[in-house]
């Protein structure tokens, strides 16, 4: 028990990978480099995905290309209202970001998901949007006015809801991703053979990809009402 | 486990506006833009489409027309040769009825003048027998009386003389 208690520590700590010596040494850590990663690999297979597209007689690439487009747009776009429409590449680049990284672990990298740095990164980030969003569609009057709405007593409770509302996005994704990985662990202890690919299937897959649609959701559902 | 790490977070947010920006140019912004491309071809297409089919509408409408319009045409170079013809029959049997009528007129008079001509010969023959007759008559009965009346006649007129 010990001994698991002892990998679980080691799986969790997010490591410093390398430090890049300047500013006094920049540590960069295990989630930002796996990131890095995503990235290449989402930059690539767009480029590769895009070349040389045609109006017809398409390629199966370019299907593809489109496939994934017009189903994310979709997706994002019907959580989103009319004037919000701009934010969807964001929100979509979240998605595929989150998505990614959430299923990443079953290629043998660390999810960047299961370090909090970067969950909070992504929380904070979407607060921002949300309270700019608000401020750029309304103005700072109204932006302001919306604290005091419904009741002038309500002001405090919305004012924590900035603060609330990152921090219940950045802990739901943070404690999916770590109870998943926790528990896919146990099972593995438990019943190594077949049981565990079962139960990815669920923890690994299903859940990271739902994780990954309610952060965006939720982001989406900030956003409307920051706009409207 | 539980730290959160500024520089990291710091370059975590360059990252993922990199990848948003890059996903932008590179997957989202052609994407859309071949998307658009079909649709606006999609809709030139069927607006061409539409465009030639109330074209063949007209020409059908047209050609309709111009057919009602043989048909009519026909119809009425029809029934004016049928109404030349009848007209013509008409004439043709009114003037036959004419020339009827002018022959059986003229046999008509014709046989009329020959039957005066007949009766007014058979009434000379008559007269002339009857003269004829009567000479007769005349010349044997009265032939006495009248040479006496001759006589006496010539000898009062004789003896008034001397």
């Amino acid at each position: 028990m010990d001994d698991l208690a002892q990998r679980l520590m080691v799986e969790l700590e997010c490591e410093t990978v390398f430090t890049i010596p300047v500013f006094g040494g920049i540590a960069i850590s295990e989630a930002v480099v796996v990131t890095w990663i995503v990235m290449a690999v989402l930059i690539l297979a767009s480029i590769l995905l895009t070349r040389n597209l045609k109006v017809d007689h398409i390629s199966k690439r370019q299907a593809v290309a489109e496939l994934i487009v017009t189903k994310l747009d979709g997706l994002v776009s019907g959580m989103m209202c009319e004037e919000g429409k701009i934010y969807v590449p964001y929100l979509i680049t979240v998605l595929i970001y989150i998505g990614i990284s959430n299923i990443i672990g079953l290629f043998g990298f660390k999810p960047p998901t299961k370090d909090l740095t970067v969950t909070v990164t992504l929380a904070v980030m979407s607060i921002v949007l949300v309270e700019a969003a608000g401020i750029y569609h309304n103005g700072v009057k109204k932006w302001l006015h919306k604290f005091i709405e419904p009741v002038a007593i309500v002001t405090p409770i919305n004012i924590l809801e900035v603060v609330t509302k990152p921090l219940s996005l950045c802990m739901r994704l943070f404690g999916n991703v770590l109870g998943a990985f926790v528990i896919m662990e146990l099972i593995k202890m438990v019943v190594p053979y077949v049981l565990p690919a079962v139960f990815s299937m669920y923890f690994d897959l299903f859940d990271g990809l739902l994780q990954a649609y309610v952060f965006v959701f939720l982001t989406s559902l900030y956003l409307n009402e920051a706009i409207e | 486990m539980l730290k959160v790490d500024f520089v990291n977070m710091a370059i975590m947010v360059v990252n993922l506006l990199v990848l948003l920006i890059a996903l932008r140019i590179f997957l989202f912004k052609p994407v859309q833009n071949i998307i658009a491309k079909r649709q606006e071809e999609a809709d030139k297409q069927i607006r061409e489409a539409q465009e030639s089919k109330s074209e063949a509408e007209e020409l059908k409408t047209k050609y309709e027309q111009t057919l009602t319009d043989a048909e009519n045409e026909k119809k009425q170079v029809l029934s004016e040769a049928r109404k030349t013809a009848d007209a013509e029959y008409h004439k043709i049997i009114e003037d036959a009825q004419k020339t009827a009528d002018q022959v059986k007129a003229d046999a008509c008079a014709e046989a009329e003048e020959q039957k005066a001509q007949i009766i007014r010969k058979a009434e000379k023959e008559i007269a002339d027998m009857v003269v004829e007759a009567a000479v007769k008559v005349v010349g044997e009965k009265s032939g006495a009386k009248a040479d006496d009346a001759l006589y006496n006649k010539f000898l009062g007129k004789a003896g008034d003389e001397v």
